[in-house]
């Protein structure tokens, strides 16, 4: 076998005998011939169409349109198509103004050496086109280093500390000769701490309760009161739900339901509220089917976990399912990067990282651990190919549950196919009517169908046979829903686990040598372990992850989880650590957060009760001119930054004070039970399965925005419209960051959507109903419930004027006043932020 | 309508005003001249900026054709297939590039004759009568190609430059790169939009560039041409007042914090709103356009009535001062009957597409509008059937990445020019190819910017329209 010139993740080349041939033609034939007709414009500092023919990493990394060669693929290597007379693109080369064209002897010679393998003895050495760091360089980047232990800093101002995160805080802002803000007064942190860890407003009792506690431990019953409840985890699961491109859709095309990716988003919210050690989350996600389970429920959760892999933007239709694999498999690895690493791997599939000491090698030996796991599967249907489903495993509690269902639906089948049965008896009647003599036309037998049958056999005969084929696809749409088990998208190991090919430049069908499996070099030097023939190495990858030394996830998280609170994170770019990402603005504070995070278990109710119960959270918004001028983003944190609320949370604090939010709404997102919502049920159909919802359960419009089906590509529907218009991440992407735009289209919504005009109707009901002196009281109660705060004097003188521009209303008009003014407090910008 | 009280519609300076006006409760002037500058640059990221150097067109009209329609009908004529119809054909084709029923395929000739037109005899078929009447003002492009064969995917390419990940559209860059002349409008708007959003996305560039969506045809009284437009339930009078408590409230609400930026693009973005509310019902209200223009594009007859209305509009959005305009006609994607579904979408788009080139014509707007028409990707030379019982005449053809055409027309562009050449199948380029990252790279390039420079930092990089693709198709420069 010839030695394929190989890249490896170190530049090393394998010598055999072959080379010696293949170097002498190289340098007899080939290195003659690119000196004289190709070295003026593709060599040294010259290199046209960023196209270096002097070095052999030169052609293998290739200019702007690719790899010049693919070692034992003359055809279809560049080099060859553009030196013929016929090819793509009117490209010739060398060019007309550089001589002759290449004679066909040359030519020859050309297609003889790339089919040989291109051997070429010509080191990496000479121009190195390694743009970002060395290894050596990349370990003194400060996030590749160990998490520090740092001692909280001594302050002058003694006694504002209240904890570590305080003195941290205090220190900088002392350091540049500014004052922390003043403590925020109780309504205003109740709004922040309520929404930031529920994403609701709290209730007027709550109010009550919390400014009538004049305990010192009042502020510390809140949150303990907050993160316990089930609010919680039905808020941060969607932080994390951002990261993972979570949709009630697989893929993007033709809209194909993702029928059981709930569970998933199930299982998160179950994971937070339970504050799972966020190691073990990680864990699960990565590795859950292979981790060994001490109950059948555990068991299910960590095999469920593993959906985070699947759930994203995997193409589905792909008539090239090399290609696919590949793709798959690099959306596993960006996931990887991006959600606990804080690194864009994605880049490296092509090319060693431009500015990161990430390597090639790197990517290849995690894509070797990826590519030994199955994720998809061609589903028979042309292109088309999906996801894999694996059944859970029941307990007898599981399956009594569902076999109760599927007894219901069973009988629901019968009895629609004895109707089928009956119709059909009652067509064959008709068509042997229709086929006797003209004299028998009658009544037809009465039959079990309710409708009274058409007079006209040939008319019946049209009625019957619509009947059947609505028949028959209602029996469709009932197999398709049949509880037959209980199938959760999951990764499992492949039949053969085996070590990946570098593919040169990206491309799945130019392999380079078999790179060992393994992670990411700089950010552990230590030896890995061996990699099996028998197992993927997800384990190994899921345990090197939550390694207690392993600089990244734990810092990574650290700080998502305190951007949630302080709208920033220490570190900005909140999951790009790499060398253009920002250096945090409190890099103490940052090691300290995540330290305590690893030293509590990773527990994340613990980090937020920190977070939460800081001095430095309790700061008013109010703006401090001097700091404002000083350091006008913030960076310091002088104060706390106001912050306009998410769409799921403007959506569910609409609903809750209008009084219409249900609580609990956790299973299956996609109404597909009913028969509408579902298409292409026909065999025939060449397409999946596809659904348009077009129809919602009613409680479902009042559930969570969390319980919403979160559609990938189009807009997001019905009750979940608000997605559309507040910064939603779009679930194509992976991201931690949701950006805070102000466009027209948000005010056109709060102005004259139906959502928000029924909802502030409802809320206007609500006012008027309350037992009040007068309308004052009634403004007092409304304000708390919103706004939550007491109205001022100024804003009850101006409200009445507001509600009182008609003289002695009808009740009607009284109401349309008060919908009018509950409308603009929904739409106010102090309901739509928290301070 | 009521007469709009001046303080607060007095575009696009009312939030220096409010400020000024409230200054006293903010504090010392410096600081307020240092949070004004920042809400102005927060807030209106769309105000007009100049391009990089001098732009051929001011504007981009994009007509997207949804589905992929047929080269081989329309453009690309070969009489190879006319000769082969029915055989089977002989194309080497890798093994990524089968798709389904490939094995079943023939040779598919061109349904309709083809012809010489214009002074410069742009060859095309005898389906588009109206656009061969002004070949002499189209830029035909014979060599395109993108690099992916399904539809969402290649869709979001055509629009994105991008196929795996979420990036910002052409209309988004138009925006983020030029701001817009009227700021009382989105400035990209797309009409009759395809169903997938990221089409018209912002990605990762700011909000406020993303485009708009408008319906051309609405299904009733009740229907909005943009959503959310209009409160059917409220008097101007009452939503005037309403809003005006409104913003009453988000003053203190400011004065209160001392000074937000977003607080305060908020308060700017009601009043842009209310005035969209008065500006775009007029806009897309077609009853004072003359009979004779309603004619000429076929608005209130069929076929051709919802794209008529779709192209009226672009003509009414890029005369208002909208930056990119896009309209969609879909219905492209033959798989099967090519025969009998071609001729009616020809039917229903070349007349109000070439009305839309002449009407920009008779207003001085075609030698600055860039007008620019493609499908996704284009059809195979062979036929397929995915009933697998049809006879050949009812054949369609398979999607066809490898090579298709597209058209430019107006600011800047070469009219006349034939600019590409596939095999003697219609299959591969073999001549001056248009990859669809160069398509990008010469459309800003005729709006005034260098591709390469038209940057934004996300995730630790600057990304670009083309990425590390493109390079400006010179040929087709006037």
């Amino acid at each position: 076998m010839l030695c394929v010139a190989a890249l490896t993740c170190a530049g090393v080349r394998v010598l055999n005998a072959a080379d010696t041939a293949g170097e002498a033609f190289f340098e007899s034939k080939i290195r003659p011939l690119l000196v004289a007709r190709c070295y003026k414009c593709h060599s040294g500092d010259k290199t046209k169409g960023k196209l270096a023919l002097d070095t052999r990493t030169g052609w293998q990394n290739g200019g702007i349109s690719g790899p010049a060669i693919l070692p034992g693929n003359p055809k279809e290597s560049l080099l060859i198509q553009v030196v013929r007379p016929t090819n793509i693109r009117g490209l010739l080369m060398p060019p007309k103004d550089q001589g002759d064209k290449l004679s066909d002897a040359d030519v020859a010679n050309l297609i003889q050496w790339i089919a040989m393998g291109a051997p070429d003895p010509r080191e990496v050495a000479a121009p190195q086109k390694r743009s970002g760091m060395t290894l050596e360089e990349g370990r003194k980047h400060w996030a590749f280093q160990p998490i520090a232990r740092p001692t909280p800093p001594v302050v002058k101002h003694r006694a504002w500390p209240r904890s570590p995160i305080d003195q941290f805080v205090l220190a900088q802002l002392e350091t540049n000769g500014l004052p922390p803000a003043a403590d925020s007064d109780r309504h205003p942190w109740l709004r922040r701490v309520t929404f930031d860890i529920t994403g609701l407003p709290p209730t007027p009792e709550e109010i009550a309760a919390f400014v009538g506690d004049p305990t010192p431990q009042a502020h510390e019953r809140v949150v303990d009161r907050l993160i316990a409840s089930p609010a919680f985890g039905e808020k941060w699961a969607r932080h994390w739900l951002d990261i993972v491109g979570y949709a009630d859709e697989i893929g993007v095309a033709n809209t194909v339901p993702a029928i059981h990716a709930w569970r998933y988003r199930d299982y998160v919210i179950r994971a937070f509220n339970t504050d799972k050690p966020f190691d073990q989350f990680i864990r699960e996600q990565v590795a859950g089917d292979l981790l060994p389970a001490s109950s059948i429920d555990q068991h299910r959760d960590a095999i469920i976990a593993t959906g985070f892999l699947l759930l994203g933007e995997i193409h589905i239709v792909e008539a090239d399912k090399l290609q696919q694999r590949a793709d798959v498999v690099d959306h596993q690895i960006q996931k990887i990067g991006t959600a606990f690493l804080g690194q864009t791997l994605g880049c490296v599939r092509c090319h060693d990282h431009k500015f990161d000491p990430i390597t090639v090698g790197d990517y290849y030996g995690l894509a070797g651990i990826f590519n030994s796991s199955e994720s998809v599967y061609v589903t028979g249907r042309g292109v088309w190919s999906s996801i894999l489903a694996t059944d859970l495993p029941e307990s007898p509690t599981h399956r009594a549950e569902r076999e109760l269902a599927l007894r219901a639906h069973s009988k629901n089948v019968a009895r629609l196919k004895q109707e089928h049965a009956q119709l059909e008896k009652e067509l064959a009647e008709v068509n042997k009517q229709l086929a006797a003599p003209a004299t028998k036309t009658g009544a037809a037998e009465p039959s079990a169908i309710s409708t009274p049958p058409a007079a006209d056999p040939k008319a019946r005969k049209a009625e019957l046979e619509k009947k059947l084929a609505d028949l028959t696809n209602h029996l469709r749409h009932l197999d398709y829903i049949e509880p037959k088990s209980t199938p959760v998208y999951a990764i499992r190991e492949a039949a053969a686990p085996a070590d990946a090919h570098i593919h040169v430049r990206g491309n799945a069908r130019a392999p380079g040598a078999a790179v060992p499996r393994g992670f990411i070099r700089v950010m552990d030097p230590a030896p890995w372990p061996k990699f099996s023939t028998t197992a993927s190495g997800r384990i190994e990858l899921a345990n090197w992850l939550v390694r207690a030394d392993h600089p990244l996830p734990a810092r990574v998280t650290a700080n998502r989880i305190w951007q949630k609170f302080f709208g920033e994170g220490l570190v900005r770019s909140l999951d790009y650590y790499g060398a253009r990402g920002e250096r945090p603005s409190h890099p103490e504070l940052l090691d300290w957060l995540a330290g305590e995070f690893i030293r509590n278990g990773w527990s994340q109710k613990k980090l937020i009760r920190q977070i939460t119960l800081s001095r430095a959270y309790q700061m008013s918004s109010t703006q401090n001119l001097a700091a404002a001028a000083r350091d006008p983003d913030n960076r310091l944190l002088a104060r706390m930054p106001p912050r306009r609320l998410d769409a799921e949370a403007i959506r569910d604090a609409v609903l809750a004070v209008s009084g219409d939010l249900l609580s609990g709404g956790n299973g299956p997102a996609l109404a597909l039970h009913f028969f509408e919502n579902v298409g292409g049920l026909d065999p025939k159909n060449p397409n999946p399965v596809s659904y348009a919802l077009k129809k919602f359960p009613e409680d479902q419009l009042r559930r969570r925005a969390i319980y919403l089906p979160v559609i990938r590509s189009g807009a997001q529907p019905g009750p979940a419209e608000v997605r559309n218009l507040f910064d939603f991440v779009a679930p194509t992407e992976m991201t931690s960051h949701r950006p805070s735009t102000t466009v027209a289209t948000q005010a056109l919504f709060l102005m004259n959507s139906e959502f928000i005009r029924t909802q502030a109707g409802k809320l206007a009901d609500w006012a008027l109903k309350q037992d009040a002196a007068d309308d004052d009281v009634r403004l007092a109660k409304l304000y708390l419930r919103t706004l939550n705060r007491p109205a001022t004097q100024t804003e009850q003188d101006s409200a009445r004027q507001f509600l009182n521009a008609t003289e002695k209303p009808s009740a009607s008009q009284r109401r349309d006043a008060w919908a009018a003014y509950c409308h603009a407090l929904l739409s106010s910008n102090e309901f739509l932020f928290r301070l | 309508m009521t007469p709009l009280s001046p303080s607060l519609t007095a575009a696009p300076f009312s939030r220096r005003r409010l400020l000024q006006a409230t200054a006293c409760g903010f504090g010392s002037l410096a600081l307020n001249t240092l949070l004004t500058e920042q809400a102005l640059a927060a807030a209106n990221p769309r105000a007009p900026r100049a391009p990089h150097f001098t732009a051929r067109a001011k504007r981009v009209i994009f007509l997207f054709m949804a589905g992929g329609p047929s080269q081989h009908d329309l453009f690309d004529f070969k009489p190879r297939l006319r000769a082969e119809h029915g055989k089977k054909p002989v194309i080497p084709i890798a093994e990524r590039e089968i798709t389904v029923g490939l094995e079943k395929s023939m040779t598919l000739g061109p349904m309709s004759p083809f012809a010489p037109r214009g002074r410069c005899g742009m060859v095309m078929s005898d389906l588009l009568p109206h656009l061969a009447r002004v070949a002499d003002d189209i830029c035909l492009l014979r060599g395109m190609t993108v690099d992916n064969r399904a539809h969402d995917q290649a869709t979001l390419q055509m629009h994105t430059g991008a196929f795996a990940s979420l990036r910002p559209s052409m209309g988004a860059w138009a925006s983020y790169g030029l701001g817009t002349e009227n700021q009382n409008l989105p400035s990209f708007i797309t009409i009759n939009a395809p169903g997938d959003v990221r089409n018209h996305g912002s990605a990762f560039l700011p909000a406020t560039h993303q485009g708009t969506s408008v319906n051309a045809k609405l299904a009733g009284p009740k229907d909005s041409p943009i959503k959310y437009l209009t409160d059917t339930s409220t008097t101007p009078d009452e939503q005037r007042r309403r809003l005006d408590l409104l913003q009453s409230m988000n003053r203190n609400l400011l004065q209160r914090v001392g000074g937000d930026a977003q607080m305060e693009g908020v308060i700017e973005s009601f009043e842009l709103a209310f005035r969209m509310q008065a500006e775009a019902p007029k806009l897309v209200n077609l009853a004072n356009e003359s009979q004779a223009t309603l004619e000429l594009y076929g608005v209130g007859k069929e076929p051709t009535d919802k794209n008529a209305r779709a192209c009226l509009l672009a003509r009414r959005f890029a005369e208002a001062g909208v930056r990119f305009i896009q309209v969609t006609m879909d219905g492209w994607d033959h798989h099967g009957n090519l025969r009998g579904n071609l001729p009616n979408l020809c039917a229903q788009t070349d007349r109000p597409i070439v009305a839309l080139l002449t009407d920009l014509k008779q207003r001085g707007l075609f030698d600055d509008t860039l007008v620019v028409w493609s499908g996704e990707f284009g059809r195979t030379p062979w036929s397929q059937d995915l009933t697998s019982t049809q006879p050949l005449e009812q054949h369609g053809r398979e999607h066809q990445p490898e090579s298709f055409c597209a058209w430019m027309a107006g600011g800047g562009v070469r009219g006349g020019l034939t600019f590409g050449e596939t095999d003697d199948y219609g299959f591969r380029v073999v001549q001056d190819r248009v990859h669809l990252h160069d398509l990008h790279a010469t459309i800003l390039h005729l709006l005034g910017m260098d591709h390469e420079q038209l940057t934004f930092r996300h995730a630790g990089r600057d990304h670009r329209l083309t990425d590390v693709y493109g390079s400006v198709v010179r040929e087709l420069l006037a």
